[in-house]
């Protein structure tokens, strides 16, 4: 016990001490203006006079002094720009944490509540315990920002409530339902009958995604104005509230969300089955963190998909911000993005192979590991790749150009479509490969289920890579196109292969049992690496979509005249986001760690010390009444 | 010695997380500032013009975030190479200045075949170049393969107070649009912006650029 306790203290005394590391060194560079000493005055006057001069002075200023509006407001040292980013994303990430838990939350008590099974009931409070705190931080972060809005940018603020005042009550109102919802869902767990606690989960959920849908009208109105007049001046909320990336945030939250939060979810059980005393607890959260990972992989893989939306919307509304997002000064920032996904995709897979070990019967699917493992690092390979190349006056000289001679073919969008839609369809096949695992079908269509799912997996695989090629070929109109059908054939091929998946396993004969907790320890790293990547990826696609304004609070509307009007470097950022993530999970090991406790018995003293109390002379007051 | 558990998910943390910070280094470090104000006056010769109007498209008027010069192969937009030859010709009844000013003030009136729509309108925010400013690009455009004719007296029919009068050193009011697209007008103001109303059904509110 204290060497637990002992080590959760290192862990946090390193944590902390990485951060202030950090931040040490981002407020090194930190320009300050050099000291002059003031020119030297012959002194002319009396002293005492002067002071007297001076004050009167100063009285008299002070008298006069106009009101004058404060465009903004310095945050010391760290300047007001980091301030709000740090106090947004932690808010965010607290954020689409509380409302992705309730989604999963609420669908597996479902299926407990369907199936009977006490497990999923189990499950689903279990997920649940690590809300009620994750919600007050929430809550907190938000206040702080926007207190820090208020404070630092004061008229772009004034601005924003100008068009969104109308929005302020019913997001109020939402978040005081939103309280009510998830208290009694938590509280009222076993308290009320299955179709009531059920229906509390599904009004936390509409709440949520309510309440997400207001705040993603306020962010998608700074990049994407609608809704006013060529001077700024509202004409429509409700136009304002539906600009032009409203709905493909929405949506692209809504998954993103659901992927973070089974991640954050999975990262616990990972958390608890390490630290797990019995072959009960171990099997517990290993099933845990397995579904957990379930979640975030199932909304993952969609995930790109509603990226296409979003960045399709953010052409439709200004091509000059599309190509500043994809050509322009965050181009680089996709590169990085791609070591994310790709690391994603690899850990995924490389969780899905560890958990077949767990299952007998899986032996005859793990010869194929190789080949998906060879997919997926060509595919991450090609994605990462970027269209020119960081080298030096010699090497450009060598290569006849800033691109690789061969290289550049992979750095343009034809390859990186096509590798992403390939590393998709190869993840998914290895979920298919991992739920088959130890099972045999019984129905006596089989084999024509079996062939035709695989031909469905090479059509798919055919439409992506021709178009690929053929997107070297055409004009970039018709190239931009080819995406479409690439998309829709790989969603079609998931959509599909499961639904064939489903009635072929159907009845199917148990060749072997999974043996929860079973598994190699690695893969619960795995599962915390997941976690930290997929906050890391949120952090930094949330710079993008912000960033992507440049010196504009409003795109167009608002310009940024503070100190900060200017786009950071990307190695700039990536600390903050890093310091953003460390925070985070300060924070939430904070939650774990409270949520851990319940269940736990209650204090009592130590048996010596009880011995102590019990001895005549030391009785409690009153003990003797 | 055996590592707490605590410790190795702290480590693997800090460690995941440093690695990402290291990719983000890796990468090229530009910090962008909003585009300096380029200095203008009346008196400025034709050469003058097109030097400063280079130096608007390269900053504040954002062209080459799209546009390239001497590019070939599929490009998502024209490329300038050229262009005062072709803008010549692409529009019956149009001088280049006339092509070059309708396709500045008013993209969405001429799209060039082979290419979606695309370009913002040039004089209003987010770019927000000045009528003075716009003739010097006018100016270097007609470099691209021709001479500058245009002068900071030249009087376009777009600019504020111009009516569209066809008088010496002023370019002719534009003839009805060419590709299905609306009439140029003689009117002063600007092809309405998205920042506006979103439509019922999505468009694509940015038309093309010349070529």
């Amino acid at each position: 016990m204290m060497k637990k306790g002992l080590a959760a203290f290192l862990a946090a005394l390193l944590g902390f001490a990485v951060i202030v590391g950090i931040a040490t060194f981002l407020l090194r560079r930190e320009y300050h203006a050099p000291y002059r000493a003031p020119a030297a005055v012959t002194q002319e006057t009396p002293r005492a006079q002067g002071i007297a001069d001076e004050k009167a002075e100063v009285e008299k200023r002070d008298k006069e002094k106009p009101y004058q509006e404060v465009e903004y407001r310095q945050f010391p040292k760290i300047g007001s720009r980091v301030a709000v980013w740090i106090a947004a994303q932690l808010h965010l990430l607290f954020a689409a944490f509380v409302l992705a838990v309730p989604l999963f939350a609420l669908a597996i008590e479902f299926i407990g509540y369907r199936t009977k099974d006490r497990r999923y009931d189990r499950l689903a409070h279990e997920f649940t315990k690590l809300l009620s705190v994750s919600f007050s931080l929430t809550a907190t972060f938000g206040a702080m920002l926007t207190f820090g809005l208020i404070i630092l940018y004061p008229k772009f603020i004034t601005y924003l409530v100008s068009v969104f005042s109308p929005t302020f009550l019913p997001y109020v109102g939402l978040f005081f339902f939103e309280a009510f919802f998830l208290y009694t869902y938590y509280y009222g767990w076993g308290k009320f009958s299955p179709r009531v606690h059920l229906a509390l989960g599904l009004g936390l959920n509409v709440v949520g995604t309510g309440i997400m849908l207001i705040a993603n009208a306020w962010l998608t109105f700074m990049t994407s104005p609608a809704g006013i007049s060529e001077k700024g001046a509202l004409i429509s909320t409700w136009d304002a509230v539906r600009n032009y990336t409203w709905m493909p945030i929405n949506v692209h939250r809504i998954i993103a969300n659901v992927a973070f939060g089974g991640s954050v979810a999975a990262a616990y059980a990972a958390f608890k089955f390490l630290g797990a005393k019995t072959d009960e607890e171990r099997a517990h959260y290993d099933w845990m963190g397995y579904i957990g990972n379930f979640v975030a992989i199932c909304a993952f893989l969609p995930l790109p998909f509603a990226g296409y939306y979003l960045a399709k919307e953010i052409y439709a509304y200004s091509q000059t911000l599309g190509l500043t997002m994809m050509g322009g000064a965050f181009s680089w920032l996709f590169i990085i993005q791609a070591v994310l996904i790709g690391n994603l995709f690899l850990a995924a897979n490389y969780y899905l192979w560890l958990g077949m070990g767990r299952i007998s019967g899986a032996e005859q699917f793990q010869k194929y590991i190789k080949y998906l493992l060879i997919l997926v690092a060509t595919c991450f390979a090609v994605w990462a790749t970027p269209r020119s190349i960081i080298s030096t006056v010699s090497e450009v000289r060598a290569m006849g150009g800033s691109a690789h001679p061969a290289l550049q073919f992979l750095g343009v969008m034809s390859a990186k479509n096509t590798a992403v839609n390939i590393l998709i369809l190869t993840t998914f096949l290895s979920f298919l490969l991992y739920r088959r695992s130890g099972k045999t079908p019984t129905v006596s269509w089989a084999k024509a289920g079996n062939r035709a799912q695989l031909a469905i997996f090479l059509v798919a695989a055919t439409i992506v890579i021709s178009l690929g090629i053929l997107g070297y070929f055409v004009e970039a109109r018709v190239r931009i196109g080819f995406s479409i059908p690439q998309v829709l054939s790989v969603l079609f091929t998931m959509v599909s292969v499961t639904v064939i998946d489903v009635f072929l396993y159907r009845n199917a004969t148990k060749t072997g049992e999974v043996r929860w907790g079973q598994i190699a320890p690695i893969s619960q790293y795995v599962l915390i690496f997941i976690a930290v990547t997929f906050t890391w990826l949120m952090g930094l696609m949330g710079y993008v979509r912000s960033g992507l304004r440049q010196h504009w609070h409003v795109y167009g509307v608002i310009r940024d005249t503070s100190v900060d009007a200017f786009t950071p470097t990307l190695g700039f950022a990536t600390r903050i986001v890093s310091v953003c993530v460390l925070l985070f999970f300060l924070l939430i090991s904070f939650v774990f760690w409270l949520a851990s406790l319940t269940g736990k018995k209650d204090w009592e003293p130590r048996p010596e010390k009880a011995a102590e109390t019990e001895r005549p002379g030391l009785e409690p007051v009153g003990a003797a009444e | 010695m055996k590592v707490p558990v605590s410790l190795r998910i702290a480590a693997l943390a800090v460690a995941t997380t440093g690695f990402y910070t290291y990719v983000g280094q890796l990468v090229p470090q530009k910090e962008v500032h909003p585009p300096a104000e380029v200095a203008i006056s009346k008196d400025m010769k034709p050469d003058e013009m097109a030097k400063v109007g280079r130096e608007i498209m390269e900053g504040k008027g954002l062209c080459f975030t799209c546009h390239t010069i001497g590019k070939k192969g599929p490009l998502r937009f024209p490329d300038l190479e050229g262009v005062d030859i072709r803008a010549k010709s692409r529009v019956p009844g149009f001088s280049d200045v006339d092509y070059f000013a309708q396709s500045i003030y008013q993209p969405s009136a001429f799209i060039v075949p082979g290419f979606n729509p695309g370009m913002p309108v040039i004089n209003k925010p987010p770019i927000g170049l000045t009528d003075d400013e716009i003739l010097a690009v006018i100016a270097y455009l007609q470099t691209l393969g021709g001479k500058t004719t245009v002068t900071m007296q030249t009087k376009l029919p777009y600019q504020a107070g111009g009516n569209g009068q066809a008088a010496a050193g002023t370019v002719a009011p534009p003839p009805a649009g060419p590709t299905g697209g609306p009439a140029a007008t003689t009117a002063a103001a600007p092809a309405p912006q998205n920042a506006g109303k979103k439509p019922e059904t999505p468009q694509n509110p940015n038309p093309s650029p010349p070529q």
